[in-house]
C-alpha cells in the first residue's frame, strides 16, 4: 500500500477498534495471505478476510477488481480454470480447504455458489432443485426428496409462483424466477455457507427486489457472500462489507461504518463516485 | 484441322485482341481531350470477349455435331452400301474406320472398314475446312466490331463486369442443374420402372430377386423390404451401436478431461477416420474382420450359419468410419453448452462425470441427436464397404452373423455386368437411388433443422 | 457442524462425516475414474483400430512392391528369331518387335535351364521381358545373356514360405524347388518396375498400378478444371452479389444439399446424363472427371464462401470507398485473401474424389484396362476402383498387390492433405 494518497487514512485497512470484526463463536471462513494467479498474472493479492455465519457479507469494487476471482476460491471454483493458481490459507470450520484431503465435492456441497446469470439445468423445476440432492445422496426415499424440494422452493420463496407447473422446464421461468430457482438449488444440499456472485446483474429491479427479500430473510440460517457492484444493494443487504480494489482487499468493515465513515482514501472515492 | 488446333487458335488470337486492344486504347487517352472512362485492360477484355466467346461457343457446338455430319456424309458414300443392317456392327466398324483414318489404329479387323477410310478421310476434311472457317470468320468479325468499339467514352469497364456478372450467375446456376439433373434422371426411370413393377410390390414386397430378362420374359420379383431391412441392419443399427458410443465418449474424453496436448494430437488422429478411403475400408472387412467375426460367431457363440460374408463385420467397419462424423458433432454441441451450465453443476458438488453425464450431455441432446441423424444418412448411402464385406443375398434376417445386402449393394450390382438399358433390372437400380435420395435428403433436412434450433436455443 | 446452521425446518443439517457418506463419496469418484477410462479407452480404441487397419495395410502391402526373380540365360543368337539390330533403327521396328516369337524362345530357354517343367517357375507373361530387353538393347540379338524374370505366384509363395492350408503336394514340391534355387543363387527379390509402371494383368506377377494412376490423374483432371472454377465462382455470387430472393435460396439449398447426397447417386447421374443422353465414352476418364465433379463442386462452394465470408468488410469498403468496381474489389482485395482457404477446401474436395469409388462402377469404369489410357476418352480404370477389382481376384497373389495399391492411395491421399494442412497453417490469418 504505497499509494501516496493513503498515507493521510487509519493505519491498517482494519477497524479502529482492537476487537475482531467476527465474533469468534460465529466464525465460519477464514482467508489468510490468498494470492490468486491467472497464468503469469496475479489476479489477487495477498488477502485475508474472516467471514462470519451470522451476517451477510458483501464485496464491493470495481470490475476487475478480483472481488469474483476470490468469491470463487472460496468454494475451489477456480479449479475448472486450467491456469489458475491459488496460494495462502482459506479455512471453513478451522479445516483448510486446498489441503490435499480435502474433498473438493463435499465442499462444493458445503459452500454452495449462485452466479451473475442465472443458470437453470435445461431440465423440469423439480428436478433443477433435486439435482444436488440426487448427486449427494441425501434423500433416502421419494418422498423425502418431494420434501427437500418444497422446503427448497419454499425458502427460496418461488414455490407459491411454481407449485402447480414442477414439472414445467426450469427455462421457461422469468429472469427472476430462475434466480430464485438457482437458490432453491443451492439452498437443496443444505450448504453452510452461500457464495452469490453479483446474482441480480441480469435482472430488473422488481426481480432484484425480490432476492434482496430472499437475502435478508436466508441471513443466519446461512453464511452469505455477495459480490455486488452496486453500493446501494450492498447497503441494503449486508452487515459487514469488503471493499476490493485492484486484487488487494483494500477495507473490510461494518456496512454502516465504511459506507459512511471509510478508513482509506480508496474506499472512499469510491463510495463518493470519483472512479469504479 | 483438329479441335485441338483450332481451340489453342482461337485462344491465341484472343490474346492478340487483347494486346492489340489494350495498346489502341492506351494511345487514344493521351490525344483525347478528356480522360478516358475505363482503363486499357478493360477495353483489351472486352475485345476478348467478343472475339472469343462467340468461337468457342460455336466451336464446342461444332465438336458435338460434326461427328454426326462426317457421318452422315460416310453412308452416303457408295462403299458404305456393303454395311451390314446391325445397328452394333455397324457402329463398329464406323468406329474402325474413324480410328483407321485418324491414325490412331494400324490395321484393320473388318475388311469393310477399310474400304471407308477414304470416304472418311475425305468428309472430315471436308467439314473441317468448313469448321475452320467458320470459326475463324466468326471470331474475326465480333473481334473487328468490338475493336471498332475502342473509344474514350466507350464504357468497356461496365460491359465487361455485366459479363463477369452473368459468368457467376450461370456457374451457381449449375448447382440446381445438378439437382434437377438428379432428380429427372430418378424420377423419369422410376416412373418407367413401375410401369413395370408396381409400387406397392417395390415398397412392400419382401422377395427381391431380379432375373435376367434375355433369357425369361419373368422379370422376376422386386420387392425390396429386405434391402431396406439390411440397409437399416449395417447402417443404422450395427454402425451406430459401434458409433455412438465410442464417438460420443471420444468428444467427452477430449473437450471434458484431456490435456490441450493430447487433445491437439488425437482430434487429427481421429479425423484421419474420416478421411481413409471407403474402398479401404471394404478391403479391410472383407479381409481382415469378416473371417474374424465368423469364426468368433461360429467358435464362441456357436451361431452355426455365420457366414463370411455378414452384416456385423461390415457394419462394424461402417461404424468405426462413422465415429468422426459422430464425435465432431458431438464435440460442437458439448462446446456449445453454456459454461454456465458446466459451473452451475459443479459448484453443486457433482464431480466431472455426473455433470457431463446429467447436465451437460442432456443439454447437447439435441445437436448430438442431428449428429447421429447425419451420421445414419452417411451410413445408409455408404456403398463400398457393404459391396465388399455385406454380401448380395437379400435376406430377411435379425442375426448380424448372415449375409444381408442393402440398397446401395443392389444398385451397384444391377448396373455392373451387360445390360441393355431399359431392362426391369437397370431400371430398379433408379427406383432404388430414387428412394436413397428421399430419404438421405429428408434425414439431413430434419437434423440440420434439429441442430439448428439446438443452436439457436442457446444464442 | 456448527449449531447456527440447525434449520429451523427441523430437517438436521448434512453430516458430511458418517461413514455411509464416505462410502457414497468413494463410489462417487470411483464413479468418475470409471467414466474417465471409458473416454480414454473410446479414444485408443478409435486410434487403434486405424493403428491396425494402416499396420494390416503396409505390412501385407510391403511385398506387393517388390518381385521375385529368377535368372533365365537365354541365346538370342542361336534363337530362330531372326531380326538383325540394325533393322530395328527403322520404322516398322514395333510391327517386327510384334510379330517375332519372343514367347516361343521363352520357353525354349526354360526348358532348356530348367527342365520340361521349367515353364511352371516363371509368370505366365515374363516372355514379354525378353522383347523389352531387345527393345531397349537390341545388340542383344546376337550374344546370349542371363534375363532376370518374374516368377510364378507359385514361386512367390514357396519365397514367403506360405505352403498353404492344406499343404498339397505340389506347394511342397514348388518349396523344395524354391529352396534349390536360392542355394544356386538363381533366384532374388528385386523392386517390382512392372507394379510401378504397368498397367492391369490378370497375372498377379504382371499387374501394375501405373494404369490406375495415370487413370486416376487424368479423371482428377478433369474434376479440377471443372470444379475449381465453377465451385469458385459460384462461391463468390452467392457471397458477394446474390441478391436476397428465392433464387438465391434455391440455389444455397442445393448445393447444401447436393454436398450430402450419397455419391453413389452421383454414378446414377452419370450414368443417365452423360452415358445414355449425351453418349460419351464408356469407362473413359472423361466421364468419370466429369460426375466427380458434380460432387466436389459443392465442397468447393462451401469451403470458399467460407473463406470468402472471412475477410473482413472493412476491406471490401476501404476499397469501394477509393472508387473501385465491385469487381475490382474481388480481384485485387477478396480473392487473393481469400486464396488459401479456397486452395484448401478444393485439396480436400479433391483428395475426397481420389478415394471415390462407387460412382466411377456405375459409369463403367469397373472394366478391365490393361494397357494404360493415353487420353480423356480411352477407357480408363482408377486406383479406388483397381483396388475394389483386384479385392475381387482369386488369385491369393493379388492380396499383397490390393494392400500395395492401397498404400499408394493412401500416401497420395497424405501428401494432398498435408499440403492443405501446410497451405491452411502458413496462409491462415487472423482478423
Amino acid at each position: 500500500m504505497n499509494d501516496a494518497t493513503d498515507t493521510q487514512a487509519a493505519p491498517e485497512a482494519k477497524p479502529a477498534t482492537d476487537e475482531p470484526l467476527v465474533d469468534p463463536a460465529s466464525l465460519k471462513m477464514t482467508a489468510r495471505n490468498v494470492d490468486v494467479y491467472y497464468g503469469d498474472k496475479q489476479a489477487i493479492d495477498d488477502v485475508s478476510i474472516d467471514i462470519g455465519m451470522d451476517n451477510v457479507t458483501a464485496f464491493i469494487g470495481p470490475s476487475g477488481c478480483g472481488k469474483s476471482t476470490f468469491l470463487r476460491t472460496l468454494n475451489r471454483m477456480n479449479d475448472t480454470i486450467p491456469i489458475a493458481r491459488t496460494s495462502g490459507q482459506i479455512e471453513l470450520d478451522g479445516e483448510d480447504i486446498y489441503d490435499p484431503d480435502m474433498d473438493v465435492v463435499q465442499l462444493r456441497a458445503r459452500v454452495g455458489m449462485v452466479f451473475q446469470k442465472p443458470n437453470p439445468f435445461p431440465k423440469s423445476i423439480y428436478e433443477n432443485v433435486a439435482y444436488g440432492p440426487r448427486i449427494h445422496g441425501l434423500a433416502g426415499s421419494k418422498s423425502e426428496l418431494d420434501q427437500i424440494v418444497e422446503k427448497s422452493l419454499i425458502r427460496a420463496g418461488l414455490f407459491e409462483e411454481v407449485k402447480d407447473r414442477l414439472d414445467d422446464s426450469g427455462t421457461a421461468l422469468s429472469g427472476g424466477q430462475q434466480q430464485r430457482l438457482c437458490i432453491a438449488r443451492a439452498i437443496a444440499v443444505d450448504p453452510e455457507v452461500i457464495l452469490m456472485d453479483e446474482p441480480c446483474s441480469a435482472l430488473d429491479p422488481i426481480a432484484t427486489a425480490k432476492i434482496e427479500e430472499l437475502i435478508h430473510e436466508l441471513r443466519g440460517k446461512y453464511a452469505i457472500v455477495i459480490v455486488t457492484h452496486n453500493m446501494q444493494q450492498a447497503a441494503r443487504v449486508s452487515q459487514r462489507t469488503a471493499f476490493f480494489h485492484l486484487g488487494n482487499l483494500v477495507e473490510y468493515g461494518e456496512t454502516s461504518e465504511l459506507f459512511t465513515n471509510p478508513h482509506q482514501e480508496r474506499t472512499k472515492d469510491y463510495i463518493t463516485g470519483r472512479y469504479g | 484441322m483438329s479441335l485441338f488446333f483450332l481451340f489453342a487458335l482461337v485462344i491465341g488470337l484472343t490474346a492478340i485482341g487483347w494486346f492489340t486492344a489494350r495498346m489502341r486504347a492506351a494511345q487514344l487517352r493521351p490525344t483525347d481531350g478528356f480522360r478516358a472512362h475505363s482503363l486499357p485492360s478493360y477495353h483489351g477484355w472486352y475485345v476478348a470477349l467478343w472475339l472469343g466467346l462467340p468461337a468457342l461457343i460455336f466451336l464446342a457446338i461444332w465438336a458435338i455435331f460434326s461427328p454426326g455430319l462426317i457421318e452422315q456424309s460416310v453412308l452416303a458414300d457408295p462403299a458404305a452400301q456393303v454395311l451390314p443392317d446391325s445397328e452394333i456392327e455397324r457402329a463398329a466398324i464406323l468406329g474402325e474406320a474413324r480410328a483407321l483414318a485418324d491414325g490412331s489404329l494400324g490395321a484393320a479387323f473388318n475388311p469393310e472398314a477399310e474400304e471407308l477410310v477414304p470416304a472418311y478421310q475425305q468428309a472430315s476434311g471436308f467439314y473441317g475446312i468448313i469448321g475452320t472457317i467458320a470459326t475463324l470468320l466468326l471470331a474475326f468479325a465480333c473481334g473487328a466490331f468490338a475493336f471498332l468499339r475502342v473509344r474514350p467514352d466507350f464504357r468497356a469497364r461496365n460491359r465487361v463486369e455485366r459479363v463477369v456478372m452473368w459468368v457467376l450467375l450461370i456457374a451457381s446456376l449449375i448447382a440446381i442443374l445438378t439437382t434437377v439433373g438428379i432428380v429427372a434422371s430418378l424420377l423419369f426411370e422410376t416412373i418407367r420402372f413401375f410401369d413395370r413393377i408396381s409400387p406397392i410390390e417395390f415398397i412392400f414386397g419382401t422377395q427381391w430377386s431380379p432375373t435376367s430378362t434375355t433369357f425369361s420374359d419373368d422379370p422376376g420379383s422386386f420387392g425390396a423390404i429386405p434391402l431396406f431391412w439390411g440397409t437399416i441392419l449395417i447402417g443404422a443399427i450395427i454402425a451406430m451401436i459401434v458409433a455412438i458410443p465410442l464417438g460420443l465418449m471420444s468428444a467427452v474424453y477430449l473437450t471434458q478431461y484431456a490435456p490441450a496436448r493430447v487433445r491437439s494430437v488425437m482430434k487429427p488422429v481421429l479425423e484421419i477416420l474420416a478421411g481413409v478411403p471407403t474402398v479401404v475400408y471394404g478391403y479391410f472387412a472383407a479381409l481382415t474382420v469378416a473371417p474374424a467375426v465368423r469364426d468368433f460367431a461360429v467358435n464362441v457363440l456357436g451361431v452355426s450359419s455365420a457366414s463370411s460374408e455378414s452384416a456385423m463385420a461390415a457394419g462394424v467397419v461402417m461404424g468405426v468410419m462413422i465415429i468422426p462424423f459422430v464425435s465432431s458433432m458431438a464435440d460442437d454441441s458439448l462446446a456449445a453448452v453454456p459454461s454456465a451450465m458446466r459451473d452451475g453443476s459443479l459448484a453443486m458438488g457433482a464431480t466431472n462425470s455426473e455433470t457431463i453425464k446429467k447436465v451437460l450431455i442432456p443439454a447437447a441432446l439435441p445437436g448430438i441427436v442431428g449428429g447421429v441423424l447425419l451420421a445414419v444418412s452417411r451410413a445408409i448411402g455408404e456403398t463400398m464397404i457393404v459391396v465388399m464385406a455385406a454380401g448380395l443375398a437379400a435376406n430377411l434376417t435379425a442375426n448380424p452373423f448372415e449375409s444381408v445386402t442393402t440398397v446401395t449393394v443392389q444398385i451397384v450390382q444391377l448396373l455392373t455386368g451387360d445390360q441393355e438399358f431399359d431392362s426391369s433390372k437397370t431400371l430398379a437400380a433408379f427406383a432404388l437411388g430414387l428412394v436413397l435420395f428421399i430419404v438421405t435428403l429428408l434425414l439431413n433436412i430434419i437434423a440440420l433443422g434439429v441442430v439448428k434450433r439446438f443452436r439457436e436455443a442457446y444464442e | 457442524m456448527n449449531a447456527t446452521t440447525a434449520s429451523t425446518d427441523g430437517r438436521q443439517p448434512t453430516d458430511w462425516k458418517t461413514d455411509a457418506m464416505q462410502r457414497r463419496i468413494r463410489a462417487r469418484y470411483r464413479a468418475e475414474k470409471r467414466f474417465r477410462f471409458y473416454g480414454l479407452a473410446a479414444v485408443f480404441l478409435s486410434a487403434g483400430f486405424l493403428a491396425f487397419l494402416l499396420f494390416t495395410m503396409v505390412s501385407s502391402g510391403a511385398r506387393g512392391f517388390t518381385q521375385v526373380q529368377i535368372a533365365l540365360p537365354v541365346d538370342f543368337a542361336a534363337s530362330n528369331i531372326v531380326i538383325e539390330p540394325e533393322q530395328l533403327d527403322g520404322n516398322d521396328r514395333e510391327q517386327l518387335l510384334a510379330l517375332a516369337d519372343f514367347q516361343g524362345l521363352a520357353q525354349e530357354s526354360m526348358v532348356a535351364a530348367y527342365g520340361d517343367d521349367g515353364q511352371a517357375l516363371f509368370s505366365n507373361g515374363a516372355w514379354v521381358q525378353l522383347r523389352n530387353a531387345v527393345s531397349d538393347d537390341p545388340t542383344l540379338l546376337n550374344r546370349s545373356e542371363v534375363i532376370w524374370m518374374p516368377a510364378s505366384t507359385e514361386i512367390d509363395f514357396a519365397a514367403r514360405g506360405d505352403a498353404g492350408e492344406n499343404q498339397s503336394e505340389e506347394r511342397l514340391a514348388m518349396m523344395e524347388r524354391y529352396q534349390a534355387l536360392e542355394e544356386a543363387g538363381q533366384v532374388r527379390s528385386a523392386l517390382s518396375w512392372t507394379f510401378l509402371t504397368m498397367g492391369d494383368s490378370s497375372d498377379p506377377t504382371l499387374a501394375g498400378i501405373w494404369g490406375a494412376l495415370k487413370g486416376s490423374l487424368f479423371t482428377m483432371l478433369v474434376t479440377l478444371a471443372l470444379a475449381f472454377p465453377i465451385g469458385v465462382l459460384a462461391a463468390v455470387y452467392l457471397e458477394e452479389y446474390a441478391p436476397q430472393n428465392r433464387w438465391t435460396d434455391i440455389i444455397e439449398v442445393s448445393i447444401n444439399n447436393l454436398a450430402a447426397v450419397p455419391s453413389i447417386i452421383f454414378g446414377l447421374l452419370g450414368l443417365a446424363i452423360f452415358l445414355n443422353t449425351f453418349h460419351l465414352p464408356r469407362s473413359a476418364a472423361i466421364v468419370g472427371g466429369l460426375t466427380l465433379a458434380l460432387m466436389t463442386m459443392p465442397v468447393i462452394v462451401i469451403a470458399g464462401r467460407n473463406a470468402i465470408k472471412s475477410v473482413p468488410p472493412s476491406i471490401r469498403d476501404a476499397a469501394l470507398g477509393v472508387g473501385a468496381s465491385p469487381v475490382q474489389v474481388l480481384t485485387h482485395h477478396v480473392l487473393p485473401l481469400s486464396l488459401p482457404g479456397i486452395l484448401t477446401g478444393t485439396i480436400i474436395g479433391m483428395s475426397r474424389a481420389l478415394g471415390e469409388t462407387a460412382p466411377l462402377l456405375l459409369i463403367g469404369m469397373r472394366a478391365f484396362v490393361p494397357s494404360p489410357p493415353d487420353g480423356l476418352t480411352d477407357p480408363a480404370t482408377v486406383l479406388p476402383v483397381q483396388i475394389f477389382l483386384w479385392s475381387d481376384e482369386l488369385n491369393p497373389g493379388f492380396v499383397e498387390k490390393t494392400s500395395a495399391a492401397i498404400i499408394v492411395l493412401l500416401v497420395f491421399l497424405l501428401v494432398m492433405n498435408g499440403l492443405a494442412i501446410w497451405l491452411r497453417n502458413k496462409y491462415e490469418q487472423r482478423w
